[in-house]
């Protein structure tokens, strides 16, 4: 794949460069702060979701405390239960300056510092609903979604680039305004809608309607149980490329169309390169480069798409969970899905800035 | 009584971070962008300043325009320093010094209509006090600026008029508010070459007409002289030569500015002489070199050269070159 | 009176704005759709046929049914008309979305212009900020928040409002930013104007319509938010939006039953929207923000002038009667060069000098048919060791290019490919012609002609960006030389440089002239330069030849009064106090050329003839040629 074998490339380069030292030591510079970064957005986002779910009213637990039905010793009962007979944080509960100084409280014990370790220990708490232990719920359904999201990604990428390189290639032609206008309608589907409608075009035409495979399938040989999940990611798998190619597309093409209008194309084409040899070895790197920040920043934006089909197809993943989840009020469960999900496009974040700093020679120092 | 300096630079710098002490160096290092200027300007006065990239003509002008505070060095105006003004005061001054730059495309907004242009900065000072008497300035200001008759281009934008009349509007702008000095940091450069003239024969009227002072940056040396009084050299941030148009171009001292004027081209081919084309580029003004900051270049440096920095010399009254060449 | 005056120039503004935008057939469909839709919502008391809450006695047999006379779009799992919902929903959605929108923009615009405009800790604190939320995943986080909040309508908004504000900031940053190192922001600042002046005319002005294009897409995006979080079950109940319906319909059973009717509905009028503003902001962006919608690989409309080959003299190059025009859909054509001839041979140095708008540039492009895809050969012929350049395809043509005639472009700092090593580029001109040229050696090679023109070897690994302006220009020079050609075209090699480096370059082709014996185009406005180097200059103006002549007898015999004017305007260091005279007027434009002579405009010696008719090109004897009415009584 074009994709891989350009990376490659660099890369051997990058090995008989005799500035190959000075460069790395710059760029391994550039990416432990990105890196240090990135965990400091994964902090930001515990503590975020630690204070969404003490601040906000609709906790049942907090909730069930102040049911006015309850007698006192249940009350108790389930304060001490989910530690909410703890303070909250190192004296919050009382912010007077001069009681701060005189905290006697340990800060072990507070429900933040419970919780962080919890979380970091990967311990997220017991389902509402089920009572098992969130992080088991969770485990199963993350490589779901990893699953589902990853080839849609790679395919929405690989036609993205494919069609935005024959609309620029061939601007203002009716390929290119095809593709522009194909694009811009996918991107304006609703991702559970378009979901919807494949879904029922798809059970009129034989495709399994819901989950992640067929159930009694795990007797079968490990060829067709494989087979079985395929058929049964066609359709989400076919929704969720359907809905972000067409911005790969969109943006393939702009960047293509910038990159083609440089100086140094016009220079390729005076050294008498052919337009393919142009496009191969001049254009297309350059243009890729853009659409892998794009990529990295819509990784965010791809996970509501996963949770929209997810739950349209009753596909077993994170999303599936947030889902249901929500209908069913059980927070441990959102919460835990919730930071799983955060932290997951974190580090696919860092993993993308990673790849451009590596492709990209202008990037030296900060 | 009024002094008879316009302004007076005394021993200028301006250095900019170049950056932390990093793995490879210790030191905090810097760009002495302007290394030590001295200069003086008296009223309708026009100096030329010449010199290549690199040599701090641009943030010279940058520091007179008070657009930069100076890391050392004092700036009189009228006798007056200053040097570190406050805002307010700054705001006063500004209406006494203007500038023109090099490029007309950007240095107008290309959502203003050329009235709204020359009109700005009588808003910013809240000069004229009816409507009609800022119009009569404006019109004075553009007329005075070649823009004859002032009503055509009030309405128009800045996309529908050439180079040259935008650099004229530039100019109109910068003539509203009565200047005394003009800094021009190479008005004509991106202009045609047929309509250099224009501009610069522009200059030299209003230098008459007006007596403004004005300080004209340039790289090339010839279009400016008919006009200039005197010329200064700029090597690197700092002044190498300074002396009258005449002296500098026929009495030449320094090696700089014999290499520099042996190699601008002249439009004669039975003139092809001898060119002094020096070697390598400008160093960057980060690592300025020790002693004279030339002699890496300078094709008749001696040993000394390295070690010590040159004093100005004096070849006569208005004359003046840094080299140790000349110290006998 | 000034009031007045400035109501008009609003309006005039808006007629230009508008006169711009009708072009954009996108931009215009945009808005039909969304006037269409919005009209639906605002008259929909007057367009639904049945109250939206309507209580009507409602029957098991009124639920799924298909559409038919009395419910156009059928009914929905409550029995009420699927077209009446659809119509009241609109409102909720679109009011849903604009107004999260506003709120986004608002927070998004206001950061983003605060971060960009006052720097500092300011901007690092916001942006990093952004950055964070940023990358947080927002349907989860709205998720979150709804569900532990009450899904009320209000609330919705408020949540996608403030959480949809990142895109627009990071926008609306740069956009500042760009706008803040513009050099009329540096202007202003010198003639005393505050931050707040500066903000409100200079700024503002300029990162209004990114942000109205922003706008735009957020509110697209508002509503796909709504939408599938009403779609997820956290919608307000009360609020029938479109969400909402698909959210009821997939849950109870419209897909068992086969209701499709009840899930297309919805779900089209959330594309319908959303591609309505879609397509208004492609449009907007076209308009606000015009980029030029071609590029160097384009190809070129079939031309119906003769091919047929015709035979050259025997010059190393013979350009004949050249003719080229810019065809543009809808405007006459832009006759960018005309009739123009000139010979070069082998070791001689030709400069063509003209100002902006002569055509010079096109005229070289055209010698190697590097045109852009409206350029096109509609004249003469160019001949290159007898062989015909203009009748050839492009692969008989790409083994000329750089082999036989190369072209050192201006340095500027993309003329060579940012992400790739100069020695690669080098050595990628070498292996393109001749493909079997041992790797071993390929090192060396590139070595060597870094060598010949200054660049010390270990630069071979070192990106364009590394390089200086003189260096990335003599790097150019190595790279048209890989092939050993016989004719380097050079554009401009050294006009945006300084006046020592440009020596330094004059000398290197100079000594290059002669140790390799190379024929040199030179391209350039600078009457100097051609002075000291060239054997031959043509002047031209216009797109026309004003003269062709040797350098001498142009510096001391011109007779085109172009030629005599520019050189009264062109500074001699040798005559400081000669006082510089100015050619009136300007530059003729391509596209409105003057009848006559082209230079009649501002000839000094001009008559009624010059003002009718081209002049055509007089032979005034030794090689010398200039077009003037003038001039023929002197034949």
């Amino acid at each position: 794949m074009y994709f891989v074998s350009f990376v490659f490339e660099n890369s051997y380069t990058r090995f008989i460069n005799p500035y190959f030292k000075e460069r790395t030591l710059n760029r391994t510079r550039a990416l432990l702060k990105k890196a240090a970064w990135s965990l400091f957005t994964i902090l930001f986002v515990i503590v975020l979701n630690f204070f969404l779910f003490r601040v906000l009213p609709g906790d049942p637990a907090r909730a069930g405390i102040r049911d006015p039905r309850l007698k006192k010793e249940a009350v108790e009962m389930l304060r001490v239960r989910f530690g909410l007979d703890k303070p909250v944080i190192n004296c919050f509960e009382s912010l007077n300056p001069i009681k701060l100084g005189s905290c006697t409280v340990n800060p072990m014990e507070t429900q933040f510092f419970i919780y962080a370790r919890n979380l970091l220990q990967g311990e997220f708490g017991f389902s509402y609903h089920t009572n098992r232990p969130v992080g088991d719920v969770l485990a199963e359904r993350l490589w779901n979604t990893v699953l589902l999201i990853g080839a849609g990604q790679i395919l929405s990428i690989i036609i993205g680039v494919i069609f935005g390189v024959f609309a620029a290639w061939k601007a203002r032609t009716t390929v290119d305004f095809a593709a522009v206008i194909t694009s811009l309608i996918a991107w304006s589907l609703p991702t559970f809608w378009l979901g919807i409608i494949l879904l029922f075009w798809g059970s009129n035409n034989g495709l399994p309607l819901a989950g992640k495979a067929t159930p009694g399938a795990s007797s079968l040989p490990l060829l067709q149980q494989w087979g079985d999940i395929a058929l049964h990611m066609f359709l989400p798998t076919l929704t969720y490329t359907i809905v972000y190619m067409g911005e790969y597309t969109l943006i393939m093409r702009s960047s293509l169309m910038d990159v083609l209008s440089e100086d140094y194309i016009l220079t390729a084409k005076a050294k008498g390169l052919s337009t393919f040899q142009i496009l191969k070895d001049h254009a297309l790197k350059n243009a890729m480069l853009p659409l892998v920040t794009v990529i990295a920043i819509n990784l965010g934006f791809t996970v509501a798409g996963a949770i929209q089909i997810e739950t349209v197809f009753s596909w077993p993943g994170l999303g599936l969970s947030i889902y249901e989840a929500v209908g069913r009020r059980d927070f441990p469960v959102l919460q835990g899905a919730f930071v799983l999900i955060a932290v997951a496009v974190i580090a696919a974040n860092f993993l993308a800035d990673l790849t451009y700093t590596y492709l990209d020679p202008r990037v030296e120092t900060e | 009584m009024k002094p008879e300096n316009l302004l007076e630079i005394r021993g200028l710098k301006k250095y900019f971070d170049a950056g932390r002490p990093t793995l490879f160096s210790r030191q905090n290092k810097y760009v002495h962008a302007v290394d030590g200027v001295s200069l003086t300007l008296r009223r309708s006065e026009v100096i030329a300043l010449v010199g290549e990239s690199g040599c701090g003509k641009s943030t010279l002008s940058l520091l007179l325009m008070g657009l930069e505070e100076p890391t050392a060095g004092n700036i009189l105006f009228e006798g007056r320093d200053i040097t570190h003004l406050k805002d307010h005061e700054r705001k006063e001054l500004r209406r006494k010094i203007q500038m023109v730059f090099q490029d007309p495309y950007e240095s107008l907004n290309p959502t203003q209509t050329i009235e709204e242009i020359v009109n700005e900065p009588l808003q910013v000072h809240g000069i004229g006090h009816s409507k009609a008497e800022r119009d009569e300035r404006v019109k004075k200001a553009m007329e005075d600026a070649g823009l004859k008759p002032a009503e055509v281009y009030l309405h128009r934008f800045p996309h529908e008029l050439s180079g040259g009349q935008r650099q004229r509007v530039v100019i109109a702008a910068a003539l509203v508010l009565e200047p005394e000095i003009l800094l021009a940091d190479e008005p004509v450069s991106m202009l045609d070459v047929s309509i250099r003239a224009e501009i610069i024969n522009l200059l030299a009227e209003l230098r008459i007409t007006r007596q403004i002072a004005v300080i004209f940056i340039t790289h090339d040396l010839g279009s400016v002289g008919f006009f200039a009084d005197r010329v200064a050299v700029m090597y690197l941030g700092r002044i190498v030569e300074i002396g009258t148009m005449l002296e500098v171009l026929e009495k030449t001292q320094h090696p700089y500015t014999k290499a520099l004027i042996s190699v601008i081209p002249v439009p004669n081919p039975r003139l092809r002489r001898e060119r002094i084309i020096l070697q390598g580029e400008t160093p960057n003004p980060i690592d300025v070199p020790s002693g004279c900051r030339f002699h890496p270049r300078c094709p008749v440096a001696l040993a000394t050269c390295k070690e010590s920095d040159p004093p100005f010399i004096s070849q006569s009254k208005t004359h003046s070159t840094a080299c140790l060449l000349l110290v006998k | 009176m000034e009031s007045h005056f400035v109501q008009n120039q609003w309006k005039d503004r808006w007629l230009k704005f508008w006169a711009v935008f009708k072009k954009s057939r996108i931009g215009i469909v945009g808005l039909v759709m969304l006037a269409v839709i919005i009209l639906l919502a605002v008259f929909a008391p007057l367009i639904a046929p049945y109250d939206s809450s309507s209580t009507e006695s409602v029957t098991i047999d009124d639920i799924y049914n298909p559409p038919s006379a009395t419910h156009w779009f059928g009914t929905d799992d409550a029995g009420q008309d699927v077209f009446s919902n659809f119509v009241f929903g609109a409102r909720i959605s679109l009011t849903v979305g604009f107004f999260a929108a506003f709120i986004s923009v608002f927070i998004g615009g206001l950061l983003g212009l605060v971060a960009g405009f006052f720097g500092g800790r300011w901007e690092n604190f916001l942006m990093r900020f952004t950055d964070i939320m940023l990358v947080i995943p927002d349907l989860p986080l709205m998720v979150v928040i709804v569900a532990l909040t009450k899904p009320s309508l209000m609330n919705i908004i408020f949540v996608i409002g403030l959480l949809g504000w990142t895109t627009t900031a990071r926008v609306v940053r740069s956009q500042t930013l760009a706008v803040k190192s513009r050099k009329f922001v540096l202007r202003a600042r010198a003639v005393g104007a505050g931050n707040g002046h500066i903000i409100s005319r200079h700024i503002l002005p300029l990162v209004m319509p990114i942000l109205v294009v922003q706008a735009v897409l957020v509110v697209s995006l508002a509503i796909l938010n709504e939408s599938a979080l009403s779609f997820l079950g956290l919608g307000d109940p009360t609020a029938l939006s479109w969400g909402q319906m698909l959210n009821y319909a997939f849950g109870r059973g419209a897909m068992s039953v086969g209701a499709w009717w009840a899930l297309v509905v919805p779900g089209l009028g959330i594309v319908w929207v959303v591609l309505g503003l879609t397509l208004l902001g492609q449009g907007l962006e076209q308009v606000l923000n015009p980029r030029l919608e071609t590029h160097h690989l384009m190809p070129h409309k079939p031309t119906v002038e003769d091919k047929a080959a015709g035979h050259g003299t025997g010059s190393l190059l013979e350009v004949r009667n050249l003719s080229i025009h810019y065809i543009n859909e809808g405007k006459p054509p832009a006759r960018a060069v005309e009739n123009i001839s000139f010979t070069l041979n082998k070791g001689e140095l030709i400069g063509l000098v003209g100002e902006s708008g002569c055509g010079k540039t096109t005229l070289m492009l055209a010698l190697l048919r590097l045109l852009p895809s409206a350029g096109q050969i509609v004249g003469g012929k160019v001949f290159f060791n007898g062989a015909d350049l203009t009748a050839m395809n492009d692969e008989a043509l790409n083994k000329i290019r750089w082999k036989e005639i190369s072209i050192v472009f201006q340095g500027a700092m993309n003329a060579l490919n940012p992400v790739r090593t100069v020695g690669d580029q080098i050595a990628e001109a070498i292996l393109k012609h001749e493909p079997s040229y041992p790797r071993e050696k390929l090192g060396a090679r590139v070595t060597e002609l870094l060598d010949l023109v200054g660049i010390a070897a270990d630069h071979k690994e070192h990106f364009p960006h590394q390089y200086s302006g003189g260096m990335r220009q003599r790097a150019m020079i190595a790279m048209a030389l890989a092939c050993n050609p016989q004719v380097i075209i050079a554009d401009e090699p050294t006009t945006a440089l300084d006046v020592m480096i440009q020596a330094q370059i004059l000398e290197l082709l100079d000594k290059l002239r002669e140790k390799l014996g190379l024929a040199i185009i030179f391209v350039t406005h600078d009457l100097g330069v051609v002075a000291e180097i060239c054997d031959r200059v043509l002047v031209m103006y216009g797109g026309v030849t004003a003269e062709y002549a040797e350098v001498d007898t142009i510096y001391n015999e011109a007779k085109h009064p172009y030629t005599q004017e520019l050189l009264k305007a062109f500074p001699d260091l040798t005559k400081p106090k000669k006082k510089l005279a100015s050619i009136p007027g300007y530059p003729p434009r391509l596209e409105d050329l003057p009848a006559g002579c082209r230079f009649a405009p501002r000839c000094p010696v001009a008559f009624d003839r010059c003002r009718s008719e081209q002049p055509s090109l007089h032979e005034l004897g030794k090689s010398h040629f200039a077009s003037c009415h003038l001039l023929e009584e002197s034949k």
